[in-house]
């Protein structure tokens, strides 16, 4: 009697153990994290860390990783896509991401890649003229707990979406039938709402998902040669995730009564757009405070129509995740007009300087700074100084005297050109040709403003602006040793010149070009690719065109003898130690491109490791930072491709390369399934359309 | 299937070319199968200049000319993004240069071509036709160098992918 009490008890408790298991298997008794070996935000985290603790990969067989599936993204629209910039998420068990020309949102098995169910919504006119196209950065998740699971993205056309993660069917609870449209309550001017089918807003980052709270930035098209300064205004939104009830807006351009309208001079606030929210925001949940990125106004290059600071532009703003309201903020650029645009999601780091433990938020970007503050009080964890910098002699453009420069860390990239010394100096001739080539372009410190130009003047010649330092892929971070991983891409000039634009063709009063040649557009990149832009109609055959405006630069940018004027590494990884507010290690990034070992002006020299130009993601594992090439490169070593790297956290030494078909266009990932971890990338470029590739370590491992 | 049209438009044209040429023998219309001999022998010509694999962006396979229209076309469909330079734009990448080298090295211009065709430019892909791309591809080819001759570049993706893309100049 005893004994069968007992082992019937005994039964009990298993059945009991094995329930809990189970639900622990599911995941349903924790939130999703990368302590599960799951990756289930874009940036693996809310802080924006990009880490995970798996090191199953590691130095030792890096080398030995092989290709555990392939998802090819051809059919995910009418075209295929070649510029694949999304990052997978993992969640129990299943991967999602968004894909392909029509912005598809597909499910997948983690271990095998085969596809478990996709999801399109087919919008037509509305995302054939979208600002923000193709299919984007990814999505999010989000969990009650209890089997209610859904996936939450942004279309093309700025709609938000939310799904059945199980099935990929909508959410009728959600919006209208499972959508939100983004574009109510899209504002140009004073407060016009913009046409819901041709208004101009987008977003291609991925939707901010905490607790029950789904928040959106929003992006518009880019500010080189625009038709108005009046479009539309930038905010940033948080809406109830379960049924898509609007919570709180937040004005990135303040209207009256609202903190920072005054620095928008001669109520140039009710007449300018822009200023959006483009790139990954994060939160701090315990706080209750969440971190925006916010870009330029309109337009890019000049402000001359928007006098003063222009508060939020170019600001990193911390918001109330309640609420919405401003608790700090801080402008990295006064009156922006390099397109310097905050880039990157913000870090979210614990740390300890000088002994005392700081809730900080550092910001990577685009000028090769770590903006670092106390994520709390705003305060900068190390004085950031204002300095006079260089003024505009562009009628009617008045730019700040002073702007924002870090005293620690120093600079992890080259952030201006300085003459001669950054020049290409392999050879006396190549330097000497090199300072022929900049003769006739301005050059001098950072925050060289825009200038009118001409033949004698083809423009303020800036590095890291608009493309350069790190762009959207953003930095890691590494919360066990408060170090900051980052790649820089350090030979971006980027040289600007102004002109007046043709009658009737804009408000504005300068737009990008040169007084000497003829009036050329320019676009943003993907604009019109989306799966509805219009189909072929053909243009007549020989058609009657002016002829090319002269050649600006030399072709290729400005380069001598096929080599980028600027002196190597093109690209560099850096190490920034938090805790000290110092450059730890650093080293070029990828390895020497074809055109610099093959080039005949080299010939016989033996030339360090150049590193590659671009701005990539990477990944922070245990012991690894993970990253691919930029280029395609042919070396003795290995065939036509790019590499995937590993490099050691502790060195910057690279300890691995596996072969990718194509140069890394979005950030990697990694998470761990059934005892063995995998690495996904998006790869794509040149010949090679968009494809999500899988590496593991082979079964003996 | 734009690449299947192109290869019945070759095909189609043999034919023709053949049983013109039978009929001609039949009826002995001389002016007809004289012309039509010349085109059997033209087409006979494209062919073995296609069969030969050895041809590479160095061997002179656009004209000035075509250039001359394609750099118009570049101009109205390419440079708002690439630039009016060919150097590239805020995220659209360089078509001359080394990074444009690495990009295309070792492939043929039929990749590239098709390339161009399929999403090019982005903001209407397939709005310029074949010939046109061809022009267009003889500009690029023209500004990063590579010689001109006496040849049009053609607008067939498989005579295309018979010509390799080679950054260096090969040795001889």
């Amino acid at each position: 009697m005893q004994e069968d009490a007992t082992r019937r008890r005994n039964v009990l408790l298993r059945g009991q153990l094995a329930a809990m298991l189970f639900m622990t298997a599911l995941g349903y008794a924790q939130q999703p994290s990368t302590k599960n070996g799951e990756w289930p935000h874009y940036t693996a985290d809310l802080k924006g860390t990009k880490y995970s603790p798996l090191a199953q990969i590691n130095a030792s067989n890096f080398n030995k990783l092989e290709v555990a599936w392939r998802f090819k993204t051809d059919n995910l629209g009418t075209r295929p896509e070649y510029k694949l910039e999304g990052t997978p998420i993992m969640v129990r068990g299943v991967l999602y991401t968004t894909a392909g020309t029509r912005r598809s949102v597909v499910a997948l098995d983690p271990k095998t890649g085969e596809l478990i169910w996709v999801y399109s919504l087919r919008e037509g006119q509305r995302a054939a003229i979208a600002p923000r196209q193709l299919s984007g950065r990814g999505l999010s998740y989000w969990t009650d707990g209890q089997g209610d699971d859904r996936v939450i993205f942004v279309t093309t056309g700025y709609r938000l979406v939310s799904l059945n993660a199980h099935t990929g069917q909508l959410i009728s609870g959600f919006g209208k039938n499972g959508m939100v449209d983004l574009k109510e309550g899209m504002v140009t001017g004073t407060g016009q709402q913009i046409d819901l089918e041709t208004g101009e807003a987008g977003l291609h980052s991925t939707p901010l998902v905490v607790k029950d709270v789904v928040i959106v930035g929003s992006s518009f098209k880019e500010g080189m040669t625009v038709v108005t300064h009046n479009n539309t205004k930038g905010l940033v939104r948080a809406f109830d995730v379960r049924t898509g009830k609007m919570l709180w807006t937040f004005n990135t351009i303040p209207r009256p009564g609202e903190f920072g309208n005054e620095t928008w001079g001669n109520n140039s606030w009710a007449t300018n757009g822009n200023t959006g929210v483009w790139t990954q925001m994060t939160v701090d949940d315990d706080l209750g405070l969440v971190y925006l990125p916010v870009e330029s106004p309109t337009s890019d290059f000049y402000g001359g129509e928007r006098p003063g600071d222009n508060l939020f532009g170019e600001s990193l703003v911390c918001v109330d995740l309640k609420t919405g309201q401003r608790k700090w903020h801080f402008q990295i650029v006064h009156h922006p007009i390099w397109d310097y645009d905050l880039s990157s999601a913000p870090i979210l780091a614990d740390i300890n300087v000088d002994g005392k433990a700081i809730k900080a938020v550092a910001l990577p970007s685009k000028e090769s700074y770590l903006y670092v503050f106390d994520r709390i009080t705003g305060k900068p964890v190390w004085p950031i100084e204002e300095r006079p910098v260089p003024q505009s002699d562009v009628p009617g453009e008045k730019t700040s005297l002073t702007q924002p420069f870090p005293s620690k860390p120093p600079a992890y990239g080259r952030n201006f050109l300085k003459i001669p010394d950054d020049l290409i100096d392999f050879t006396p001739e190549l330097r000497a040709q090199a300072k022929d080539a900049v003769a006739r372009y301005k050059t001098g410190p950072m925050f060289l403003p825009p200038v009118v130009g001409d033949s004698n003047m083809l423009g303020a010649l800036n590095l890291g602006n608009a493309s350069g330092g790190t762009n959207w892929p953003g930095a890691g971070y590494d919360p066990e040793t408060h170090i900051v991983y980052a790649q820089a891409h350090q030979s971006a000039l980027f040289p600007v010149s102004l002109r007046t634009p043709p009658p009737g063709f804009s408000d504005i009063h300068y737009v990008m070009g040169r007084n000497d040649t003829d009036f050329r557009v320019s676009e943003g990149p993907g604009f019109g690719s989306a799966a509805d832009a219009p189909q072929p109609k053909r243009a007549p055959v020989r058609a009657a065109a002016t002829p090319a405006a002269p050649a600006a630069a030399p072709a290729g940018g400005l380069t001598v003898q096929g080599l980028s004027i600027v002196k190597p590494p093109y690209g560099v990884i850096s190490a920034i130690d938090l805790d000290r507010g110092d450059l730890k290690w650093q080293v070029p990034y990828g390895e020497t491109p074809d055109a610099v070992r093959n080039n005949p002006a080299l010939k016989g020299m033996n030339i360090p490791n150049t590193g590659q130009p671009g701005s990539v993601g990477l990944v922070v594992t245990k012991t690894l930072v993970i990253l691919g090439d930029s280029q395609v490169t042919t070396t003795p070593s290995h065939p036509r491709g790019a590499m995937l790297r590993a490099y050691d956290k502790a060195t910057g030494k690279e300890v691995g390369a596996v072969y990718m078909p194509a140069p890394q266009s979005g950030s990697p990932m990694t998470y761990m399934l059934d005892g063995k971890q995998y690495i996904v990338v998006a790869v794509s470029g040149g010949a090679y359309s968009g494809e999500y590739i899988a590496y593991s370590l082979p079964p003996e491992e | 299937m734009p690449r299947a049209r192109g290869l019945m438009r070759n095909s189609r044209k043999t034919e023709c070319g053949a049983k013109q040429f039978l009929s001609g023998l039949v009826v002995r219309v001389a002016s007809l199968a004289l012309t039509c001999l010349i085109s059997l022998a033209g087409v006979v010509g494209v062919i073995i200049a296609q069969s030969s694999t050895e041809r590479s962006v160095w061997d002179a396979v656009y004209t000035a000319d075509q250039a001359k229209r394609g750099e118009m076309l570049y101009a109205n469909n390419c440079a708002s993004c690439h630039g009016s330079a060919l150097g590239g734009g805020e995220s659209a990448p360089p078509l001359a240069g080394g990074e444009f080298f690495a990009n295309w090295n070792g492939l043929t211009l039929g990749d590239l071509f098709d390339r161009i065709r399929v999403s090019m430019p982005a903001d209407r892909p397939g709005k310029l036709g074949r010939e046109q791309n061809a022009d267009v591809l003889a500009f690029m080819l023209s500004v990063n160098q590579f010689p001109s001759g006496k040849a049009e570049l053609e607008h067939q993706s498989e005579v295309l992918k018979q010509i390799r893309f080679e950054a260096e100049k090969p040795r001889k």
